[in-house]
């Protein structure tokens, strides 16, 4: 449930490397940990965010997570299908799941992100 | 219900069934007990019960029993409800409340066996402090004893209980509120028609020994009916939307029944009960708050101790909140000023991790409730 060819942050996010832009959600583990996931706030469009910074939240039935963003940048993307759909996060939290896209202000800044190895080594210990 | 026990952590009887489920679990009151299963989740577990069935393990729930001459007529002196409307194979919710102060020890179901034979069935992190209370007042002839760990209770919700426990044999057509005694894979429990969902539903009280017996029936008998196991998540969720009170957040040593809206639970005209005296004069005063039913006006999910705002003026907290897995809103019971003069449909604020979310003052239960 730890996907090799993503980014982590210990804060329990991936990111998607790609063409310049990268995608951000929550790991499984992370869902799993929150349960039913009902209700989601994304950054708007344009936001810009810097690493570490809370920028959004995520909340299940029993609890509320922050979410912080991995990576400096601006957002270019959000995914709105989660203000009415957010159990899709619980469904596919790598896939249809993803929460915002983020253009990295140092594209660079990805590689300081954990290894696949390295989020495995953090949620199993 | 305080998570802050001391001592060892207690499990439930049928531990082992739930740890083979791949439960999550949580503490409760000293005990570790099942949060939720997988495959379900609060939202499908709580679906199943307003829907057709689910089955929850409330093994932590206390157990206490008081007998001797005149065992009943003590109690009566004691918890404020009166025993007295019910008669022998009913049951009866009412409150333990703090001689001095009227505040509420902890909320209890009373199982009227015979003049002689009361069963309590406390919550679990009061349980201990229940027993104590009665036992330091239990007059000679009458002895008290916490039987906690020497039952498993099992609650089987919802429209399709009935059918379940019928195909095990099991008696369904009883009274709300009322029990009977039956025979389930060679153990002995008891039935009653009671439970914490706003559902048709029983609570099996089962002797430790036999609980796995009874637990792998039900689960049985009910898989035809889509039965789900459900953990104390959806319970939560299930009993906030009636409005249902939790002791620890809605009632506790300091609200009063009087505060937290459970004024039928007490009989007024009794000649004596714990608290009477604090309680009969903040009746007359009137309260100085009580517990009122919030709805979010938008998409915002007030939870415990948020505070709740008239403009600027802090007029109280929320005491539970939650998402209402049944109408998609976030719901809470918040105890609110009396002063505020807030009527039902009145808008207020509730500051939730620094923004403001409406929310509208509505009366309870937020679903219609089912138990009949």
């Amino acid at each position: 449930m730890i996907p090799d060819d993503l980014r982590y942050t210990a804060e329990h996010e991936w990111v998607r490397g790609g063409d310049g832009n990268v995608r951000v959600g929550i790991t499984h583990f992370a869902q799993d940990a929150l349960g039913d996931i009902v209700y989601v706030q994304l950054p708007e469009q344009g936001a810009q965010v810097a690493a570490g910074d809370s920028f959004g939240e995520v909340e299940s039935t029993k609890s509320v997570s922050e979410i912080y963003a991995p990576i400096s940048g601006t957002v270019v993307g959000r995914n709105d299908k989660l203000v009415d759909e957010p159990e899709t996060i619980n469904a596919d939290p790598y896939g249809e799941g993803w929460l915002v896209e983020i253009e990295p202000s140092d594209p660079a800044a990805l590689e300081g992100l954990l290894t696949a190895e390295a989020y495995r080594a953090l949620t199993e210990s | 219900m305080t998570d802050a026990v001391p001592g060892p952590t207690i499990h439930s009887p049928v531990h082992d069934r739930h740890v083979a489920l791949g439960a999550k679990f949580a503490p409760f009151g000293g005990w570790e007990m099942p949060l939720e299963y997988p495959g379900g989740g609060v939202i499908r577990e709580h679906t199943a019960v307003r829907t057709g069935v689910g089955v929850f393990d409330v093994s932590h729930l206390g157990k206490a029993r008081v007998r001797g001459a005149g065992a009943a007529a003590f109690v009566n002196a004691c918890l404020a409800n009166d025993l007295d409307r019910i008669g022998p194979g009913q049951a009866q919710y009412t409150l333990c409340c703090d001689p001095a102060t009227g505040g509420v020890v902890d909320d209890i179901i009373a199982y009227r066996y015979a003049d002689d034979h009361v069963f309590l069935i406390p919550n679990a992190a009061n349980t201990a402090e229940v027993v104590r209370r009665l036992d330091a007042a239990a007059p000679a002839g009458v002895t008290v004893t916490n039987e906690h760990t020497g039952y498993a209770i099992f609650a089987v919700q919802g429209p399709s209980s009935a059918a379940v426990l019928g195909a095990l044999g099991l008696p369904t057509e009883h009274d709300y509120m009322s029990f009977e005694t039956a025979t389930l894979a060679g153990v002995e429990l008891v039935v009653c028609r009671t439970g914490y969902t706003g559902e048709h539903g029983y609570e099996l009280v089962v002797p430790a020994d036999g609980a796995g017996a009874v637990w792998d029936a039900v689960l049985a008998a009910g898989d035809s009916y889509g039965i789900l196991p459900c953990g104390l998540g959806a319970r939560d969720t299930l009993r906030t939307e009636m409005g249902y009170a939790l002791h620890g957040q809605d009632l506790g040593p300091d609200i009063t029944p009087v505060q937290g809206r459970v004024g039928w639970a007490v009989g007024w005209k009794k000649p004596e009960f714990w608290g009477r005296e604090p309680l009969v004069a903040e009746k007359e005063a009137g309260p100085r708050r009580t517990l009122r039913g919030l709805e979010a006006v938008g998409r915002a999910i007030p939870r415990p101790h948020m505070t709740v705002y008239a403009g600027d003026q802090a007029i109280g907290e929320i005491t539970s909140g939650t998402f209402s897995p049944t109408k998609k809103v976030g719901i809470a019971l918040a105890l609110l000023d009396t002063a505020a003069g807030l009527e039902d449909g009145d808008v207020v604020e509730v500051d939730i991790r620094g923004r403001r979310a409406e929310m509208k003052v509505v009366k309870p239960p937020f679903v219609h409730p089912s138990v009949r």
